[in-house]
């Protein structure tokens, strides 16, 4: 099968820098130990609603390993790089579609990154924090569904930056710009009910509290599965739009003659 | 005499950015999309708990200013320290040695990039802040002098931190995930105040990667008065010490260099 | 002027471990690989020299050029430029040295041609009207003026290069250092760079070392040739010595009008590689016998119609000094 197959050649490419994605595990770490520190220190005199300061710190530490899952996917699955050289008409002329190709290969890097990131950042906390599990196997069954479909949002998210590379030949910035707006809008620092009114609105009827705020209150009990539906609503739409997006880029590809 | 030739150099490669104007421009407003989004993560948190152990959100303000100053500077003023590797991979470092100015000179002078969002906003938010304080009688205008040279032994502590991770590609050619440790995550940790974490992590930050010394233990004495003004001659002196440090360091690492080709 | 003694240079690399955690293991690894990319070599090039330094790839060339520049520090042994050590003095040693590679540019590649003699002017603290002076001249040996004040990343390869050699030469270095300098030129440019390098050194005085794979470049510039092979150097000397020192054969064809014979008992000294009905092929060597000799005794064979002679390339010269056998070019010594 071909989804596995790239998936698996992905995954083993990422094997070699096992060592020095070590270090990078100690600086996501440190990232996450200073954010649950804050919530901690802003515990010792405020409630912290539904949460609790308990409650908090699980919030917290599971959105920073999420983020590995989420955010810290492949720049535009690489397609600025293949634009750039020129590889992308190649790619292009492949008897698989684009979209399928890519998205394939970047559940190998995922997949990666769920065993060498998630897990050890994870595990790190559970011992240093004694974080609270759920009890129940459907919540974990719930969560991984929640993660997919977070994955998938992503994936399209970065394969639609990548497709507008083709016209501005650079699309770090829109890469910065999710970024940005997922930092905010996302939830994984601050609860999304917390936020101002209208950056609660604006983050209401964008996808991002999809990707990570949802996930985490599935994991923690506080959400049932029947806000999935909007994830999969949003992957729906997404994945409508990639298909688009690559028909376009085909025909402007043809028109350039590759 | 140096100096010129730094400035001289500096001229060009303005000169040279100024050709992709585009570019130029774009990246400049993503930085400032960047901070500021960074920026609003902590200021909503303190909008709504007003305050995290005692700490008020302008104090708060104060700390990261004070810290995202000194890092413009640093990395406005030696852009391409941070990207020593680069060069290392390349092997363009081998054209630097035939030139009769300090190798490193001519490499802080590549790329020179004017972080204007960033300064911009740290000026900003520090006038804010200051303006508070001094409203409420918490400071005098003493602050100001006193702010002005923190941030230089800021950019100071900085820059020798960023230059003996850089120096360490001599030895593992690959640094930028360990850069993401000492440099990134370390200025993260460093924006709110270090009584927040456990003993092992303020340890760091007042030896190792004495960031410490930057923004938080000055502002015990300027915000606080917890500690006296002493406090900031230690801050002159632990910039000095890590400059002579890793400058010490970045000679040894050039003559273990072993250019590409090898 | 460059003096090299008995220099030697090794790099150590890491030995790469397989499999559970090798990436940290290999981090903290004490093990290595020593590769010897120059095994102790000497030379002596004098004022007004031009010397080819050539040898196939991994030879140790580039290695060498980088520790007379003082980019690279040898392991063992000693470089003088000018009396000098271009490591410990490397600011000094470099105002007599003009580098050029030709591989990468030292120009400011998004400015004007004109902006990187400006800054080199102020970083070598030259004097200003005698800079100008001396500008103007390359201008007009070099052709500067097409493109003076166009961005250096807009120039074509040919144009770059020549306004690369006016950098080296901006403060009138004694020593020059090209390290392949017509790579990638179409057969017009190279001639033109030729013509320039000859002019450097037979004009202008300069002493200069070109390292290049062209043998075309040796052969029309060089004086003398030193050929490294495997971090040692094989031969050093002028290239007329060359010629005799390897004695490679001269072959001669020889078409004769209608039959020929050729005697039943063989000149030793002569070999017949082909014969075909009115032609015959012979190879000997012009230092056992002149080739007028060779045509003397050919004629007996038959009426000769046409000849033809190649003398031997430097090139498969070179290349019969390069097959020396192979020392093992890796040891393995855990430290």
């Amino acid at each position: 099968m071909l989804f596995a197959m790239l998936a698996k050649k992905n995954y083993a490419r990422n094997l070699q820098y096992r060592s020095s994605h070590l270090v990078h595990n100690v600086a996501s770490f440190i990232f996450g130990f200073v954010y649950v520190s804050i919530w901690i220190g802003i515990g010792e005199s405020n409630s912290l609603g539904e949460y609790g300061v308990k409650g908090m710190i699980t919030y917290v530490a599971f959105n920073q390993a999420c983020l590995w899952l989420t955010l810290f996917i492949t720049n535009s699955l690489g397609m600025e790089q293949s634009v750039r050289t020129g590889q992308i008409s190649l790619d292009l002329m492949r008897p698989v579609h684009l979209f399928y190709h890519l998205m394939s290969k970047e559940w190998g890097q995922i997949f990666y990154q769920f065993v060498y990131k998630f897990l050890p950042i994870y595990f790190i906390y559970f011992f240093l924090f004694s974080l609270q599990v759920p009890q129940q196997f459907s919540t974990y069954f719930w969560t991984a569904i929640a993660l997919i479909l977070a994955g998938y949002i992503c994936i399209c998210i970065n394969y639609l930056i990548g497709v507008v590379s083709l016209w501005t030949t650079e699309s770090k910035w829109l890469f910065w710009v999710n970024y940005a707006f997922s930092m905010l809008l996302s939830g994984f620092f601050i609860p999304v009910e917390w936020l101002p009114g209208v950056f609660y609105q604006l983050s209401m009827y964008s996808p991002y509290p999809y990707i990570q705020y949802y996930v985490t209150r599935i994991y923690l009990g506080y959400e049932s599965y029947s806000v999935l539906l909007g994830s999969v609503a949003w992957c729906i739409f997404f994945t409508v739009l990639c298909l688009a997006a690559t028909s376009i880029m085909r025909k402007k590809l043809e028109v350039q003659g590759g | 005499m140096e100096m010129r030739m730094y400035f001289m150099l500096i001229r060009a490669s303005i000169k040279s950015r100024l050709q992709y104007k585009f570019n130029f421009i774009f990246s400049m407003l993503m930085a400032m999309l960047l901070n500021v989004s960074e920026f609003l993560m902590i200021a909503f948190v303190l909008l709504k708990f007003n305050s995290i152990q005692g700490w008020s959100i302008y104090e708060v303000g104060y700390l990261y200013s004070v810290i995202l100053l000194s890092k413009t500077l640093y990395r406005t003023f030696a852009s391409d320290v941070h990207h020593l590797e680069k060069y290392l991979v390349s092997g363009d470092l081998d054209s630097f040695f035939i030139r009769p100015i300090p190798i490193l000179l001519t490499l802080m002078s590549q790329n020179f990039f004017l972080l204007i969002g960033e300064l911009l906003q740290g000026t900003f938010i520090i006038l804010i802040c200051i303006q508070h304080f001094h409203s409420i009688g918490q400071v005098d205008l003493w602050i100001i002098p006193i702010t002005i040279l923190i941030i230089l032994a800021g950019s100071i502590i900085l820059f020798s931190i960023g230059l003996a991770t850089s120096t360490l590609g001599f030895w593992l050619t690959r640094v930028e995930m360990l850069q993401n440790l000492t440099e990134d995550a370390a200025m993260n940790a460093v924006r709110y105040p270090l009584s927040l974490y456990p003993n092992w992590l303020k340890g760091i930050f007042l030896t190792i990667l004495p960031l410490g010394f930057i923004n938080y233990l000055p502002a015990l004495y300027i915000l606080k008065q917890d500690v006296g003004i002493w406090i900031i001659g230690a801050t002159i002196m632990v910039a000095c010490l890590c400059l002579w440090l890793s400058l010490r360091f970045w000679k040894i690492g050039l003559s273990r260099y072993q250019s590409t080709g090898s | 002027m460059i003096e090299a003694r008995q220099i030697q240079k090794q790099f150590k690399i890491p030995v790469v471990k397989k499999g559970r955690f090798s990436g940290i293991r290999t981090l903290f690894s004490r093990e290595y690989i020593i590769k010897e990319a120059v095994k102790e070599i000497s030379f002596t090039i004098k004022e007004g020299d031009f010397v080819g330094y050539i040898g196939p790839n991994g030879a140790g060339k580039s290695t060498t050029i980088k520790m007379l520049t003082g980019i690279l520090h040898p392991t063992q042994g000693e470089v003088k430029i000018m009396g000098l050590n271009p490591h410990k003095e490397r600011r000094k040693v470099v105002r007599h040295l003009g580098v050029v590679f030709g591989q990468r540019t030292q120009l400011w590649w998004d400015l004007p041609v004109i902006d990187s003699y400006d800054i080199l002017t102020v970083m070598y603290k030259l004097d200003k009207k005698e800079t100008e002076k001396r500008l103007s001249q390359l201008t007009e040996l070099l052709g500067l003026h097409e493109f003076i004040h166009t961005p250096v990343r807009k120039l074509s390869l040919g144009q770059r290069m020549r306004a690369d050699i006016a950098a080296s030469l901006l403060h009138d270095p004694e020593i020059l250092f090209f390290d392949e300098p017509t790579i990638g030129l179409d057969v017009i440019a190279k001639k033109k760079i030729r013509g320039l390098l000859k002019t450097l050194n037979k004009e202008m005085k300069k002493t200069v070392l070109l390292t290049t794979h062209d043998m075309d470049d040796i052969e029309q510039l060089c004086e003398k040739v030193i050929v490294i092979n495997d971090g040692q150097i094989v031969y050093n000397d002028s290239i007329p010595q060359l010629r005799n020192d390897i004695g490679l054969p001269t072959i001669m064809k020889v078409s004769f009008v209608g039959d020929f014979q050729t005697p039943t008992i063989h000149h030793n000294m002569i070999q017949i590689i082909e014969r075909t009905n009115s032609t015959i092929t012979i190879q000997y060597n012009r230092h056992q016998m002149k080739a007028m000799d060779v045509l003397n005794m050919m004629q007996n064979w038959g009426e000769i119609e046409d000849i033809h002679m190649d003398e031997p390339q430097l090139e498969e010269m070179i290349q019969e000094i390069y097959q020396t056998p192979e020392a093992s070019k890796e040891s393995l010594v855990v430290s």
